[in-house]
C-alpha cells in the first residue's frame, strides 16, 4: 500500500504522471475514491474554489477534439485555482510541422507543471511524459489505448451507489476493440474486484481478449444477465463503413440496450455510458433517460475525479 | 597484398569448427589452415583461443540509399556491417528512386564499394519503380550484378506478378525474394495481433497475414517450377508451411531476423510502446518466436538477417503509432544473437546459427558469390574474429550507422565480432583491442 499517512499525517502519494492504471493498487483506488468525496463537496459550495494549485499551471494539450473532456479538466483545475491555459492542435503534431518532442520541451520552457494530453496515437502519452524533465502528464486518451480519467470517474460513480465494489459485476458492450475507455475501464475495475465481461460484435472485439482477463459473451443477455452495471459502449459510424458490422439497425436489435436487455441486469443495476450518447445505436433513449441511467452523475463525478487527480499527483499532497 | 597469419584461434570453416588452430591468407584469398603454422613476412594475428568465422553475410538490409542519405547512405551502412561482423550485405531495392533498372544497381555497387568495407550486393525489385505492374529488366539487372530481385516493404503485387517473375527468372536469375504479407490484412496495422494487440488497441497484423502469403509462393512455385526465397518470417504458420513445402521437394527457403529470433510481443508491452520495437513484421507470440527456433534446428530456416531498417532519430524517435517501421541493428546483431542464445537455447550449437549466416545464406545467391562463407584453400579471405568473453553495453549513441536507436540499446550483451576482413583487408577493429 503507498498511499498512506505517514508518521505525522501527511498523505504520501507515488504517482506523478498517469498514463494509465494498471499500476494502481486497489488500496490507491480507495484512497482516491475518498479524496474525489471531498473534492465533489466542493463542487456544491456557494464558492467553487479551493487554493490547492495555486500558482500551477496547468496546460490542457488537446491534438483532437474532445470538448467534454477538455471543459472537465478545465473546470476542475480552476476550481482548484490552477492557471489554466488549453493548447489545441488540430491534425497530428507531424502534420503541423513540429514533432511532438519540440511541443513538450516548448510547454516545458513556459513553465508547464501539469500537461494533460489528449492524442489519437497510441502511446502518446507516455512519449510525452519521457520527454518532460520536470513537469508531469496526465494522460486525458491516447488513441485506441487508455483512459484512466475515464475509468476513475466510472469507478467512483459506481463506488458511490455500491460502496465496496467486490464481487460486483460490469458488462461491458460495444466496440471494445477500438474503446481506450473500454481497456482503461477493465483494469480498473478488475482492480477492484468486480467481474468484468465484454459483449459485442465479434468484429468489434479484441482477438486473445481473455489476455484483459475477461470473458467475452456474443449475446449480450447472457452478458448482462445479474450484471449490477450495463456499460455501453459508444459506437462510431464510420466502423460500420469499414465493415465491421452490416447495419446501425442490426447493431442496435442485437447489441443495443433497451428496456428488454435491462430486465436481464439485476435489479437497481446502474446504466453508463462515457458520452456523448448515440441514441438509438448503443443505447435506446428509454434506457438513457431512464431511471437506472447514471450518465449525467458520470458527467458530474468527472469532475470531482479530475480534480482529486490533479491534486493528488500535480500539487498538494506530497 | 601481404600475408596474415591467424595463430591459436578456434576456426569455423562454415559448417563446423575444425581441428586446425592457424589460418593464412595471402593476397586476399584463404591459402590454407593448418596447426602450427608459420609463415615468413607475414602480420601475425593471435587468437588466444578466440573465434575465427567466414564474414557473416546478411541477406536483407536497408540503406535508403539513393534518395534518403539521412536515414543511411551506401557508406555508412557498408561501415555499420563491417562493425557488425558482417562482410557481405545484401542491400534492399526500396529506396527513392526504388532499384529497378540496370543503371541504378550499379550505383549500389559502386557507391558500396567506395565505402571500402562491407562488401554490398544489389537486390533490384520485381517491378518497375516497385508499382507491381510490369517486371523489370531482370536480365539486364542480373548482368550488373543484382543477386536478388524482390519488391521487399511489400509483397509482389498480385499472383500473376508473381507467377510471371517465377516464371522469367526460373532456376538461371538470381532469386525471387519475397516479403510475404497479405495487404488486406495489414491496414493500418502497427503490432502483432494478440496479446499486445488487446492490451495497447493498437491495429494486429495477424500472422494469417504472413502465412496465406507464404502459400501463394508455394503454390505458384509448384505451378511454375521456379524458386523463392522468403524473407523475415516470424509466424509459426508460415514456418509450417515452408517445412511441408520443403518436404515436398520445392524449392523454396526463407530465412528470419535477429530480432525475431530474440524478441517476442512481451518487449513492445512491456516498453510501454516505445517505437524502437516497431517493426514489421511486427514482434509476435511467445510461441511464434519458439517456432523460428524449431524452424532453424530443423534446418527450415535457412538465414539469419538483419532486416536492418535505420532511421534518423528525428523520424523513429515518435510516439509508437507515429513513428516508422523498422530495427536497426547492424552492430549489435550478432552480439544479440550470441547472448540470447547462450541463455536461452544453449543446447543449439554454435555451428548451427554460424552456418545460417556464413555458408548457407552465401549458397543462395548467384552462383558468383556461392563461395562466400567458407573456410577453405581458395576462398575469398573474408573473416570474422569473434570473442564469445568480451561483454559490451550496446551504445547507439557510437554507431557507424546513422541510426540511433535500436531495442538493446543500454544492454550489456556478451560475445562480440571484434574484428572484421574483406578480401584479407581488414576493414574494421573493436578499439578494444587497439
Amino acid at each position: 500500500m503507498s498511499a498512506t499517512l505517514n508518521e505525522i499525517g501527511q498523505v504520501t502519494w507515488r504517482h506523478r504522471s498517469v498514463i494509465d492504471l494498471d499500476n494502481w493498487t486497489r488500496e490507491e483506488f480507495y484512497f482516491f475514491l475518498d479524496q474525489s468525496r471531498h473534492m465533489e463537496n466542493v463542487m456544491d459550495r456557494p464558492v467553487k474554489k479551493v487554493p490547492a494549485l495555486r500558482g500551477k499551471m496547468c496546460v490542457n494539450l488537446f491534438f483532437e477534439n474532445s470538448t467534454r473532456t477538455r471543459v472537465s479538466f478545465e473546470l476542475a483545475e480552476k476550481m482548484l485555482s490552477a492557471d489554466v491555459v488549453n493548447w489545441s492542435v488540430s491534425g497530428s503534431s507531424a502534420a503541423k510541422g513540429e514533432t511532438m518532442r519540440d511541443t513538450a520541451w516548448t510547454l516545458e520552457a513556459m513553465g508547464a507543471d501539469i500537461v494533460v494530453m489528449r492524442h489519437g496515437a497510441v502511446g502518446a502519452a507516455q512519449y510525452l511524459a519521457s520527454k518532460l524533465k520536470r513537469g508531469i502528464v496526465l494522460n486525458a486518451g491516447d488513441g485506441t489505448h487508455a483512459h484512466p480519467t475515464q475509468a476513475l470517474l466510472d469507478v467512483y460513480t459506481a463506488w458511490k451507489h455500491f460502496g465496496d465494489l467486490t464481487g460486483r459485476k460490469i458488462a461491458l458492450v460495444g466496440d471494445v476493440l477500438h474503446s481506450r475507455v473500454a481497456r482503461s475501464d477493465v483494469i480498473a475495475f478488475r482492480t477492484m474486484g468486480c467481474e468484468v465481461v465484454l459483449s459485442g460484435p465479434p468484429t468489434m472485439m479484441p482477438r486473445e481478449a481473455e489476455t484483459l482477463g475477461v470473458n467475452y459473451e456474443r449475446d449480450p443477455r447472457k452478458a448482462v444477465a445479474g450484471a449490477d452495471m450495463v456499460y455501453l459502449l459508444r459506437i462510431q459510424r464510420e466502423r460500420q463503413q469499414d465493415g465491421l458490422f452490416p447495419s446501425v439497425d442490426e447493431y442496435h436489435r442485437w447489441w443495443g440496450a433497451d428496456e428488454e436487455l435491462m430486465k436481464y441486469a439485476s435489479p437497481g443495476a446502474l446504466a453508463m455510458h462515457p458520452g456523448p450518447i448515440n441514441r438509438g445505436v448503443e443505447i435506446a433513449s428509454e434506457v438513457a433517460d431512464g431511471h437506472q441511467s447514471v450518465i449525467l452523475e458520470q458527467v458530474r463525478s468527472g469532475v470531482a475525479t479530475r480534480m482529486a487527480l490533479l491534486y493528488l499527483c500535480g500539487g498538494g499532497a506530497r | 597484398m601481404g600475408k596474415l597469419l591467424f595463430k591459436g584461434f578456434k576456426i569455423f570453416n562454415g559448417t563446423e569448427f575444425i581441428k586446425d588452430d592457424c589460418l593464412l591468407a595471402e593476397d586476399g584469398k584463404i591459402v590454407k589452415t593448418g596447426s602450427g603454422l608459420e609463415c615468413g613476412g607475414a602480420e601475425i594475428i593471435e587468437g588466444d583461443g578466440r573465434l575465427i568465422v567466414p564474414g557473416f553475410i546478411d541477406l536483407h538490409a536497408h540503406f535508403r540509399d539513393p534518395g534518403q542519405e539521412w536515414n543511411e547512405d551506401l557508406k555508412s551502412g557498408a561501415m555499420a556491417g563491417a562493425a557488425g561482423g558482417f562482410t557481405t550485405l545484401v542491400a534492399m531495392p526500396n529506396t527513392k528512386p526504388a532499384v529497378s533498372e540496370p543503371a541504378l544497381i550499379e550505383y549500389v555497387l559502386s557507391h558500396g564499394a567506395a565505402a571500402k568495407a562491407a562488401r554490398i550486393l544489389p537486390a533490384g525489385c520485381v517491378s518497375k519503380k516497385r508499382e507491381g505492374k510490369e517486371m523489370c529488366e531482370m536480365e539486364k539487372m542480373a548482368e550488373a550484378g543484382a543477386v536478388f530481385f524482390t519488391d521487399d516493404g511489400a509483397p509482389v503485387a498480385t499472383s500473376q506478378l508473381l507467377r510471371l517473375a517465377l516464371l522469367y527468372t526460373g532456376k538461371v536469375l538470381p532469386r525471387v525474394m519475397e516479403h510475404p504479407e497479405e495487404i488486406s490484412l495489414f491496414q493500418g496495422g502497427q503490432v502483432h495481433e494478440g496479446r499486445v494487440s488487446a492490451l495497447s488497441g493498437l491495429k494486429g497484423i495477424p500472422g494469417a497475414s504472413e502465412e496465406i502469403d507464404v502459400a501463394r509462393g508455394i503454390a505458384l512455385v509448384r505451378d511454375t517450377g521456379g524458386r523463392i526465397h522468403f524473407t523475415h518470417i516470424s509466424s509459426a504458420g508460415a514456418v509450417e508451411l515452408i517445412r511441408n513445402a520443403k518436404r515436398a521437394g520445392l524449392d523454396v527457403s526463407c530465412d528470419t531476423t535477429f530480432h525475431h529470433l530474440t524478441l517476442n510481443e512481451n518487449a513492445v508491452i512491456n516498453s510501454g510502446y516505445n517505437s524502437r520495437f516497431k517493426v514489421n513484421p511486427p514482434l509476435r507470440s511467445v510461441e511464434d518466436q519458439r517456432a523460428l527456433w524449431e524452424g532453424l534446428k530443423d534446418g527450415t530456416i535457412d538465414a539469419i538477417v538483419t532486416d536492418h531498417a535505420p532511421w534518423h532519430m528525428d523520424e523513429k524517435d515518435e510516439p509508437f503509432q507515429e513513428a516508422p517501421f523498422g530495427i536497426a541493428s547492424l552492430e549489435c546483431a550478432v552480439a544479440v544473437l550470441l547472448d540470447y542464445r547462450a541463455r536461452n537455447y544453449p543446447e543449439v550449437p554454435l555451428e548451427l546459427l554460424f552456418t545460417k549466416m556464413t555458408s548457407a545464406p552465401a549458397s543462395l545467391l548467384p552462383e558468383k558469390w556461392n563461395a562466400l562463407g567458407r573456410i577453405e584453400e581458395g576462398a575469398v579471405a573474408d573473416l570474422t574474429v569473434i570473442d564469445e568473453s568480451r561483454t559490451r553495453i550496446v551504445d547507439c549513441q557510437t554507431w557507424k550507422s546513422k541510426a540511433r536507436c535500436c531495442p538493446w540499446e543500454g544492454i550489456a550483451l556478451t560475445g562480440w565480432p571484434v574484428m572484421t576482413f574483406v578480401e584479407g583487408r581488414m576493414i574494421w577493429q573493436d578499439s578494444e583491442e587497439l
